[in-house]
């Protein structure tokens, strides 16, 4: 009896739901072109992606736009990803490059277009109070005086606690490196608050009010 | 804040700040989240339907020469650059705090910008200028009827949301309403293009000028119909990618009707994509999906009668047996949407489209086979795709099917089944009604 056999390629195939797929399961249908992938990755890291994204920038529009892009460039280039446990690893090289290059792309435009007004994106900042808004829309104002790098590790650090050696992994930095910029960052930042009176008062009147 | 133990303390002032900028961070909400997904897929889509390295390379080179001849005025833009998007009038009302356009009459009220972009909203509509930016606005309708006439401009970026319907525009003019009651959608493209994304229509669907979109979202049902438009030329006459980029290709079920796109779209949260089978990489040999997305129908058609329509269905590549099925559903024309979606379980019963066109002859069958044959092909669907893009589909239809057909005991239990799985489903508002009765 001759003997069929299916010429069907062979594909990953993941057992169940794919929100109980590991991320290495997931990596690896990633890289098989699954669609099913697309949106469990999404899923799984868009949240992530966005609130890195919102705190480094100041902006969910622009955050939204950034988490955009850096999907799309993680479902462009999954065939560059040589561990699939790694996943995690992998797309937030892609937010750290995304987001250097939104940084640099904001300070190219206010250079070329003279504009020096500060980010009216930033207006959209998410927090509770207009008070609050207004305290972190000149705080974001500070943070954009800084170099794209030097935010960003101050960013990482700070708020997304992430240790100096995670940092110097991630963006490709030495050590020694990030502690620079860090010290840098936070030396600038403590000066220009303490150089405008306003938001020093605007700081211990919210201090005050908790 | 936790001060990282390797670095000096920083100031009380700046510790606060930190703390605000983390505490600010929000969650995106569902819709949010479906939102991005769909336009990240869109993006990906319009990339794999592009064309080979060589036809790439070739469309580079006259791109590189095309730029060349516009290097004077492309300098001469960057020199000058557009003005900023602003609004130079408002008639017929006043824009409140939050963007809220609060109407004094009973005429509308009609927005003008700088640029020349201009919309009215009907008497009675809620809207809202949500977002004005540099090189566009968003916009939108939370109830009611809208126009827009939107200056084409390829720099700028406009969009309107409608309920949960985003619609991203160039230059170009249409007419939408929302009925946030019965979850009606309606947008009449009268010229230019526009790429909408949402429920139902999945990843994202490209309309032409002269179409008309009508989304009932209760019953997960997208209808596209030809109206007369303001342009002479129709939608084959257009060039392809002139103004919207390239969307995902929207799935059709009934003749003429769109249920969700074949992958799984914004509703994907609700009604979770499956692991697939096996995924056959099958060549786009005809370059069907792209004149698909360009909303090329009729070329389609044309092309597969001139090769002969059975010899298409034998030779066709499974990318491109879809693509007829779908134009042959939008055309209204069920007997060769049935017969490719036959050929494609057929020839790639191992592929994933060879389930996907199980569940939409599923929906072709509603309206010629009948009800049970529908409701037998659903079943097949759910027992060999129980997890896949279109399940909550599937579960939907045949609940709806068996209350139809006097089987209210056997609706209500499906109904349950659905909450269970996709409580935020397309049909969750109908299940809930089912099992609300005695």
């Amino acid at each position: 009896m001759p003997n069929h056999l299916s010429h069907a390629p062979l594909a990953l195939i993941v057992g169940g739901h794919p929100r109980n797929a590991s991320d290495a399961d997931l990596g690896l249908a990633l890289i098989a072109g699954h669609d099913w992938a697309l949106a469990e990755t999404w899923r799984r890291f868009a949240p992530m992606v966005l609130r890195t994204a919102d705190r480094v920038l100041g902006s969910r529009n622009e955050a939204d736009d950034v988490a955009q892009e850096v999907f799309y460039q993680v479902f462009r280039r999954t065939s560059t990803l040589r561990d699939p446990s790694s996943l995690r690893s992998f797309i937030y090289s892609f937010v750290v490059r995304v987001l250097k290059t939104e940084l640099r792309g904001r300070k190219r435009r206010r250079l070329l277009f003279f504009n020096p007004p500060p980010a009216e994106e930033m207006r959209d900042v998410a927090a509770a109070d207009v008070e609050s808004r207004e305290l972190l829309y000149r705080f974001n104002v500070l943070l954009d005086r800084l170099s794209a790098r030097d935010r960003l590790v101050f960013v990482l650090r700070r708020t997304e606690s992430m240790t100096i050696q995670e940092i110097a992994a991630t963006m490709d930095l030495s050590i020694s490196t990030v502690k620079r910029s860090m010290a840098h960052a936070s030396d600038r930042l403590d000066r220009w608050i303490a150089a405008d009176p306003g938001l020093a008062a605007f700081v211990d009147s919210q201090r005050r009010a908790r | 804040m936790r001060t990282p133990p390797d670095e000096q303390p920083v100031t009380p002032a700046l510790s606060a700040l930190v703390d605000l900028q983390r505490d600010a961070a929000k969650p995106r909400s569902a819709t949010e989240l479906d939102r991005g997904l769909a336009t990240v897929r869109a993006r990906v889509a319009a990339d794999r339907s592009r064309r080979p390295i060589l036809v790439r390379g070739v469309v580079l080179g006259l791109a590189m020469g095309l730029v060349a001849l516009a290097a004077p005025r492309l300098w001469r833009a960057v020199r000058a650059p557009a003005a900023t998007v602003a609004v130079q009038r408002i008639d017929g009302g006043a824009l409140l705090d939050g963007g809220y356009l609060a109407q004094s009459g009973s005429g509308g009220v009609e927005v003008t910008f700088n640029e020349g972009t201009h919309f009215k909203l009907a008497a009675g509509t809620r809207g809202r200028l949500r977002e004005l930016r540099r090189d566009g606005a968003a916009l939108s309708i939370e109830n009611g009827a809208a126009s827009f006439q939107v200056t084409p401009d390829p720099s700028r970026r406009w969009s309107v949301e409608a309920g949960p319907f985003l619609i991203t525009v160039k230059g170009t003019v249409f007419d939408v309403t929302w009925d946030p009651a019965t979850e009606r959608f309606d947008l009449t493209l009268r010229r230019g293009r526009v790429q909408v994304s949402g429920p139902v229509v999945g990843g994202g669907i490209t309309l032409n000028a002269g179409q008309h979109l009508a989304v009932r979202l209760p019953l997960a049902e997208t209808i596209i119909t030809e109206t007369a438009n303001e342009q002479s030329a129709g939608p084959d006459d257009k060039p392809a990618g002139e103004a919207a980029p390239p969307p995902v290709n929207p799935g059709a079920s009934t003749p003429g009707r769109v249920p969700a796109a074949k992958r799984p779209g914004p509703r994907a949260a609700a009604e979770p994509a499956a692991p697939s089978t096996p995924t056959a990489k099958q060549p786009d040999a005809r370059g069907w999906q792209a004149w698909l997305a360009a909303g090329q129908w009729d070329r389609i058609l044309r092309d597969a009668e001139r090769a002969g329509i059975p010899a298409t269905l034998e030779q066709a590549s499974s990318e491109d047996l879809f693509a007829l099925a779908d134009v042959a559903r939008y055309r209204h024309r069920a007997e060769l949407a049935r017969s490719a979606l036959l050929a494609q379980r057929r020839r790639f019963p191992s592929s994933p489209r060879a389930l996907d066109a199980i569940f939409l002859l599923g929906r072709v069958a509603e309206v010629g086979d009948g009800a049970a044959r529908a409701t037998a092909l659903y079943d097949e669907y759910l027992a060999r795709a129980p997890y896949g893009p279109y399940a909550g589909e599937a579960l939907g239809r045949k609940m709806i099917l068996s209350n139809e057909h006097g089987q209210p005991t056997q609706a209500r239990t499906i109904a349950r089944q659905y909450l269970l799985r996709f409580p935020s489903g397309s049909y969750a508002a109908a299940a809930r009604a089912l099992t609300r009765e005695p």
